[in-house]
């Protein structure tokens, strides 16, 4: 496919452009913590931890750049064992912030393990998949990488830290899907994920605008399958007669479609809504004030929907060239919350306007185009899957990120990577590049 | 080596990237080209609040240029809401402001919520005493969203003084804010209810200051934007005499009933000098520290003595209306002055028996002495002499039963009594009738102002002015734009014999009947007592009459009133007498050395050492 280059040294160069956009994130991202950050009465100490995290993930960049990539697949267990240890330890010893027990607590430095469990994440499922390139179109491929992210998913859920989590299940599908998994994998893991994800909306809605159906009403059926327990098993009982109805017709009809599909679909369905009303269960106040707030923008001004507001104001307010740096007025006057982590690309847009807040978009989008460049050449299997993996997390993250910031999705305490203030996150994200470097220079390398 | 992968998964996933990345740039674009100017204003709204500052009202002067209603430069502590304060550290707040302010927490939290639920500044106390706005100012940086304002408050130097002619000022109620909004009143605006407080309202008023500021998510002032700087009201002058304003309110506080009234005109053209009501108000006690006090939900407004009975007080006008009776007599010629009438005490008619209220009797009298002892029975054998008829037809022309006019709200226009009334209200008018008409008893009923402007046309002989108290007013930039014309309202057309027998008579009730009292030193008094007999109690004391320098026209025509105060000689009299002798400054000189005081300028230099 490609020609072997002329040159035989062991290693190429950096990727220009990689390094150029991951940089120009870096530049953009301190001067947004420097504005953003100044109203808060740790403003020295704050700025002060950031540089020192960006030092120091410069640092693991660099180790990571020179650091062979191969070794992470021969050293699965490592990997995997130092991710689950890390996960159990914040578990044990970490400290409470916000609700989460997120972080452990080294001298003055805050780590939070998540953050480098989700590229170990990566790591693994890269290995697994490897492993099993000859059986991609297999179903055990599918079960075989669920089952090892699952102690990671529950650690993390265990936290508890919904966002983190759901950024895990889009990084877990591109993987899968670059992968080569069958379709009908795919589409059959889907199926679930979608069942299950639509369970919690779906109440959330009936809670905003049917919060007291009539009794005996199909509405107030619904809303028992989530207040009283087991409820939800007369639902699937209910589906599974459809099903055979379907299944008749498909006989009468002689459509001649397979009869395990229908058994297949069925349990599909039925195991995303289980995993979907436990779910709605365990929702909490603030969670389900935050999917109501994007339901219904003005339903709480004050409350949930407060952010998106004062989010979209600093956005909108800022116009084609923004109010100037240090200047926003939404931003250095408190009006906008979480404006330094969550919703710094809220004071990018207020500030600079139109044109920084579509710099950053084209910086990001140019990022992850060389990523997936990157994998395009890697030299081997596990060097693509790398790059997909860590493409799709920084992908999702953004996407996630702007779109709350823009008021398209619903809040969800994702940072902005490279970007927003958060020691943990800036250093595991340049680690993560670090070995996207890495197999962007190896791409010749023989050994 | 050949690889094992196929990038075109991985191409697709970047496409669909790509394709989400550009939804954002049009996202982007629509919020930050197309719909930024909506998204602007609320930007701005954000950060901006605006504190009003009240403006001076224009000042109330009497006559004689002394200053009434002024202003004095106040401390308000404002409440700028923000929407980041939580519900504790709002109870906390109130909490610590109403142990600095001492007002009820629950009241201050109301406010603060109020304060937060409509997004603006709100007054949460006015009028603060100089260690509270010290103290304040020390709390000011621990909470956040608290400051003080300057601004100017109505203050009346000589407290309870014409209360019902001056009005007051009161908190706007929640009805008239919705109708005045449009007219930058606000919320906790104050507004003059009463008197002329409220019908001048519109010119004492001012322009209210304003202060555009920047505030911080917490509420914390971060600058000044913008200056609008207040507008004085329009000043006043009044026609009051406040020499004889101080005699009447206070001679009436001195009465055992403290209920009645007092109204001097000056007769050539109608201009009220001393207008009284008792009970009055302090006006000064509505403006107290808590800008909410005067809100109806906790304020009961029959507590504010708001009745005027000078001009809705409706009384029997008694023996005072022998001098009606009189011009009709002799104008008419029905009244014989010489005729000697004898008085033993009582008059029989028909089967009743009509006694004089001197039951020993005056004996032999003639028109002069009948008049100036106030005999009964010889007005009862008069008032036959001349007829109900001719009466009512002199009520009627001396502006009795219609209201004067008099530009203030809730004037009565009283009751007449006659034969031609009675048939209109379906009672037959019998002979008796007549006799209690004669001495002004029956269905009779005056104010106190309609007998004012009686004796004013008593004093010019004949003319009846409509009663005012407006002088002029300055205009915006201080010449004057409205001087008030005399109005008449009536002419009473007698001969000069009747004004000469009426000013004889008169002057004789003071020289030696009923109104000796009323005779002050250098002054000519003319007067007529009156007591006039009523259902409740005991009976109400009257006293009308007018007084002059000697070889001049007179200068005060008076009208008295107390409720149950008895015989009008023992009441009313002296009342009279000394509001006459204010007027023309009798007695000790101290006393009309009224304290120099020159209201206040409120202006830029006092605001110094506060923040707005």
């Amino acid at each position: 496919m490609t020609a072997i280059p002329h040159s035989h040294g062991r290693k190429s160069r950096l990727d220009g452009i990689f390094l150029g956009t991951l940089l120009s994130l870096l530049v953009v991202g301190s001067l947004a913590v420097l504005s953003a950050a100044r109203p808060l009465p740790y403003y020295h100490q704050a700025l002060e931890r950031h540089f020192l995290a960006m030092l120091f993930g410069l640092f693991i960049f660099a180790l990571a750049a020179n650091f062979a990539y191969e070794a992470y697949e021969d050293q699965f267990w490592v990997v995997y064992g130092t991710v689950i240890f890390c996960l159990v330890a914040v578990l044990i010893f970490g400290t409470v912030h916000k609700g989460h027990r997120s972080w452990i607590q080294l001298g003055f430095f805050a780590f939070q393990p998540s953050e480098f469990a989700r590229v170990g994440m990566v790591l693994i499922l890269a290995s697994i998949l490897d492993k099993r390139a000859l059986k991609m179109e297999d179903i055990s491929t599918v079960f075989m990488s669920l089952a090892a992210i699952l102690p990671i998913v529950a650690l993390i859920v265990k936290q508890p830290d919904f966002s983190m989590t759901l950024t895990l299940f889009p990084i877990f599908l591109s993987m899968l899907f670059c992968a080569g998994v069958g379709w009908e994998h795919l589409a059959g893991f889907m199926v679930v994920s979608i069942a299950a994800a639509a369970m919690p909306f779906l109440y959330l809605f009936l809670s905003v605008y049917h919060p007291y159906p009539v009794s005996g009403s199909f509405l107030y059926f619904f809303m028992e399958v989530f207040r009283s327990k087991g409820a939800e098993f007369a639902l699937l009982l209910i589906l599974a007669a459809v099903f055979g109805v379907a299944y008749y017709v498909n006989f009468l009809m002689r459509w001649r479609l397979r009869p395990s599909l229908f058994v297949v679909f069925w349990f599909l369905l039925a195991s995303g809504i289980v995993g979907g009303v436990a779910v709605s269960r365990k929702l909490k106040g603030y969670q389900k004030s935050r999917f109501t707030a994007y339901i219904n923008p003005h339903s709480d001004i004050h409350g949930a929907a407060y952010h998106v507001h004062q989010s979209q104001i600093a956005i909108g307010s800022g116009g084609i060239v923004g109010k100037g740096l240090f200047s926003g007025t939404q931003s250095q006057l408190g009006f906008l919350p979480e404006r330094h982590t969550d919703f710094i690309y809220s004071v990018i847009g207020e500030e600079t306007g139109f044109l920084g807040a579509v710099l950053v978009i084209f910086l990001y989008a140019a990022m992850i185009w060389r990523i997936a460049g990157i994998g395009f050449n890697a030299r081997d299997r596990y060097g693509y899957l790398v790059c997909c993996g860590v493409g799709a997390m920084f992908a999702f993250d953004f996407i996630l990120n702007v779109g709350m910031c823009l008021g398209l999705f619903p809040v969800a305490g994702i940072p902005l990577p490279l970007i927003s203030y958060g020691g943990s996150s800036l250093m595991a994200s340049l680690w993560s590049l670090g070995i996207v470097a890495n197999v962007g220079r190896r791409k010749y390398a023989l050994l | 080596m050949k690889r094992n992968f196929s990038p075109e998964r991985l191409q697709l996933l970047l496409m669909g990237f790509f394709i989400l990345s550009g939804g954002m740039v049009l996202r982007l674009f629509q919020m930050q080209i197309l719909e930024k100017d909506s998204y602007e204003l609320a930007a701005e709204r954000n950060r901006t609040e605006m504190v009003y500052q009240t403006a001076p009202r224009g000042i109330i002067y009497d006559r004689n240029d002394i200053p009434l209603a002024t202003n004095e430069p106040v401390f308000s502590l404002i409440y700028l809401p923000s929407r980041l304060t939580t519900q504790t550290e709002l109870n906390r707040l109130a909490g610590e402001l109403s142990r600095t302010l001492r007002q009820n927490p629950e009241g201050v939290l109301a406010k603060l919520e109020q304060a937060k639920k409509e997004r603006t500044a709100l007054r949460i106390a006015e009028n603060l005493p100089v260690p509270v706005m010290f103290r304040l100012s020390e709390l000011k940086p621990f909470y956040p969203g608290i400051d003080l304002v300057l601004e100017a408050r109505r203050y009346y130097p000589f407290g309870s003084f014409a209360s019902h002619l001056m009005g007051y000022m009161g908190k706007i109620t929640p009805a008239q804010w919705e109708r005045l909004k449009n007219r930058n009143y606000r919320m906790d605006s104050r507004i003059g209810r009463l008197g002329v407080e409220s019908i001048f309202e519109r010119q004492l008023r001012g322009r209210d200051g304003a202060v555009k500021i920047e505030v911080d998510a917490h509420g914390r002032i971060q600058k000044i934007l913008k200056r609008l700087s207040w507008k004085d009201g329009q000043n006043v002058h009044l026609t009051l005499d406040s020499f004889a304003q101080r005699a009447a309110d206070e001679a009436l506080r001195r009465t055992a009933s403290r209920r009645g009234a007092v109204v001097a005109l000056d007769p050539s053209n109608g201009d009220i000098l001393a207008f009284a009501s008792s009970p009055d108000f302090d006006p000064n006690e509505f403006l107290g520290a808590d800008p909410f006090s005067l809100d109806y939900s906790t304020f009961v407004p029959s507590s504010v003595p708001e009745f005027d009975r000078a001009i809705s007080g409706l009384y029997a006008p008694g023996s005072t209306f022998k001098t009606i009776v009189s011009v009709a007599g002799i104008n008419e010629g029905k009244l014989d002055v010489s005729k000697i009438i004898f008085c033993p005490g009582y008059f029989k008619f028909g089967r009743r028996t009509f006694k004089c209220w001197n039951h020993r009797g005056h004996g032999n009298v003639d028109f002069l002495t009948g008049f100036a002892q106030s005999c009964d029975v010889y007005f009862y054998k008069m008032g036959l002499a001349i007829g109900p008829d001719l009466i009512e037809k002199y009520e009627k022309i001396f502006h009795l039963g219609q209201k004067t006019g008099i530009a203030l709200k809730g004037e009565e226009a009283g009751n007449l009594f006659g034969p031609e009334t009675s048939m209109k209200d379906g009672k037959p008018w019998v002979g008796g009738d007549t006799l209690n008409l004669a001495i002004g008893q029956g269905r009779l009923l005056v104010t106190p102002l309609q007998m004012a402007v009686v004796a004013a046309a008593l004093a010019n002989h004949g003319t009846l002015w409509r009663p005012q108290y407006l002088n002029s007013i300055d205009s915006e930039n201080g010449g004057e734009i409205l001087r008030q014309n005399p109005q008449q309202i009536g002419f009473v057309r007698a001969s000069k014999k009747t004004w000469s027998l009426l000013d004889q008579a008169m002057a004789l009730v003071v020289a030696s009947g009923t109104a000796r009292g009323a005779y002050v030193k250098g002054v000519q008094v003319w007067g007529k007592t009156g007591t006039a007999q009523n259902s409740s109690g005991k009976d109400h004391a009257w006293f009308i009459g007018f007084a002059a320098k000697p070889g001049q026209a007179p200068s005060i025509a008076i009208s008295v009133l107390v409720e149950n105060g008895g015989h009008g000689t023992w009441t009313a009299v002296p009342i009279a007498h000394q509001v006459i002798a204010a007027v023309f400054h009798v007695g000790k000189k101290s006393q009309y050395q009224w304290p120099q005081f020159s209201p206040k300028k409120i202006g830029p230099s006092a605001r110094k050492g506060v923040a707005l």
